[in-house]
């Protein structure tokens, strides 16, 4: 129960952050996509069912804020944390190239699925000046920050565990 | 055991997203109080996190600018000389105008709408849709497909509203198409937004009928034949208008009046053009009775049918 409120604070804390900051700022031509790193960090740190719950929340967020058709990004979302929680059994602390390397594909999956899915079947067909434009200065920039926000996730989820775990010797 | 869980719960998932997809590009009515609620809480939260980001940076901004607002200060008050004149001149083409036009009984044409002031609150992450949040919702009275204008221009439709917000898609989104007319000649045109000309500022024009006369700089606003958005708006402006390869139609492009990546405060029209079409055939209908038959051709037959029946 405080592992899905922590959960729902860190998405939507994410999720304002990337709406109402990143817009105003006017360098930044591309903006990382934070809700993204979240989800695909609790996946890889915590195991599927943690990735899963996560992507869930920011999925759900993305689609009630955009007025597509509901579950479009839930679905994708969920996909991640799914996706990335397999790769759980090679973490270990403070190893953070596989991270980085996960971090590349799945922003290239994000990309690839909206431009599939909103912009292929409209008959836009200039991939590569999508690819060029829009997703490898996003993917740059999602990876950049991930250097950073993921030793803050590990920092949070080491603190939860600690919390966790010292309640559970409370009990006993 | 636990990974057959997590499959289990991902399967389910699954199936429970694509249902929705399904359910939801049918109809998505009955999402609506879930959107609102949510929207009670993110509203608030989203308003304050902007504040404070726009406060921080233009702290920020303020020192490195003011050098540059020196300098601007000197190029404006030349400006204001400029306009002054521009301004005695156009006055008192108004007041010609508005002789002419009371003339010709053409202020059902151009007549004002109704504003509400908004403030950006959210901009959507990535650079995919040009989709924006404003913090007026449904209680102060806007509602689906009202037309949104900043600069003067036009900005975008309303096309979700919660009870403290509305989401507006703007005009140089992709997936966007505004009818449209030139001001002068009347030509038909539809403006579409494109991403892949968002970056150069511009939006394409299409649809221009071979002897349509829309020339490079002519004023584009919106047409009388769209069924959401209100005649008359300014868009943009025309420019490189050529023949297309089917030699039907040309197109072209248009540059937009409006400042999209600066948007911080719009205005929303609350008149709607549903409403304004109702209105206006309910009202000539009833002259029609009393007056001369002359009026009657403003309103199509079928519609005029409808208002007197």
């Amino acid at each position: 129960m405080k592992r899905i409120l922590i959960n729902l604070v860190l998405v939507i804390l994410a999720f304002t952050i990337q709406n109402c900051i990143f817009p105003q700022i006017p360098f930044l031509s591309a903006s990382p996509n934070l809700l993204l790193i979240l989800t695909f960090s609790f996946g890889f740190i915590c195991g599927k069912d943690a990735g899963m719950l996560c992507g869930f929340i920011s999925g759900v967020l993305m689609d009630l804020f955009y007025a597509g058709p509901f579950g479009f990004y839930t679905l994708f979302f969920v996909y991640v944390g799914y996706v990335n929680g397999i790769f759980t059994k090679y973490y270990y602390e403070d190893y953070i190239t596989l991270p980085l390397i996960l971090s590349v594909f799945n922003e290239l999956a994000y990309n690839i699925y909206i431009y599939i899915f909103q912009f292929l079947i409209r008959n836009r067909l200039d991939f590569l000046f999508y690819l060029r434009e829009i997703i490898v200065p996003e993917t740059i920039f999602t990876v950049l920050v991930t250097l950073l926000v993921y030793r803050i996730f590990l920092i949070i989820t080491r603190k939860m565990e600690e919390l966790e775990k010292r309640r559970d010797t409370d009990f006993v | 055991m636990e990974s057959k869980r997590s499959k289990y719960i991902l399967i389910g998932l699954t199936v429970f997203c694509i249902l929705l997809i399904g359910i939801s590009s049918i109809g998505d009515g009955f999402l609506s109080p879930l959107r609102s609620g949510v929207g009670y809480v993110l509203t608030p939260i989203q308003s304050g996190v902007n504040k404070v980001g726009a406060a921080v940076y233009e702290k920020i901004s303020n020192f490195s600018s003011l050098q540059e607002a020196q300098d601007e200060n000197k190029r404006l008050r030349d400006q204001i000389d400029a306009l002054a004149e521009d301004n005695n001149r156009l006055q008192q083409e108004r007041f010609e105008l508005e002789r002419l036009r009371s003339l010709y009984d053409l202020d059902q044409e151009y007549m004002e709408y109704h504003k509400v002031g908004a403030r950006v609150i959210a901009k959507n992450s990535g650079e995919w849709f040009q989709v924006f949040r404003i913090d007026k919702g449904a209680n102060d009275g806007i509602r689906k497909d009202m037309n949104v204008i900043a600069g003067g221009g036009l900005v975008g439709i309303v096309t979700d509203v919660g009870a403290n917000y509305a989401t507006v898609r703007a005009i140089i989104d992709d997936s966007s198409e505004v009818y449209g007319m030139a001001m002068q000649s009347g030509s038909n045109c539809v403006v579409e937004g494109d991403l892949t000309l968002y970056k150069e500022g511009r939006l394409r024009l299409t649809h221009i009928p071979q002897d349509g006369d829309i020339k490079e700089g002519d004023r584009i606003v919106t047409s009388n034949i769209s069924s959401v958005f209100l005649p008359g708006l300014l868009i943009g402006y025309a420019s490189d208008i050529t023949v297309d390869s089917n030699r039907v139609t040309k197109s072209g492009y248009l540059i937009p009046v409006a400042q999209f990546d600066t948007l911080q405060e719009v205005l929303v029209i609350t008149d709607l053009k549903s409403d304004l079409q109702q209105e206006a055939t309910g009202e000539t209908a009833g002259e029609t009775a009393v007056e001369s038959e002359a009026a009657q051709e403003t309103v199509s037959p079928a519609e005029s049918a409808e208002g007197e029946s």
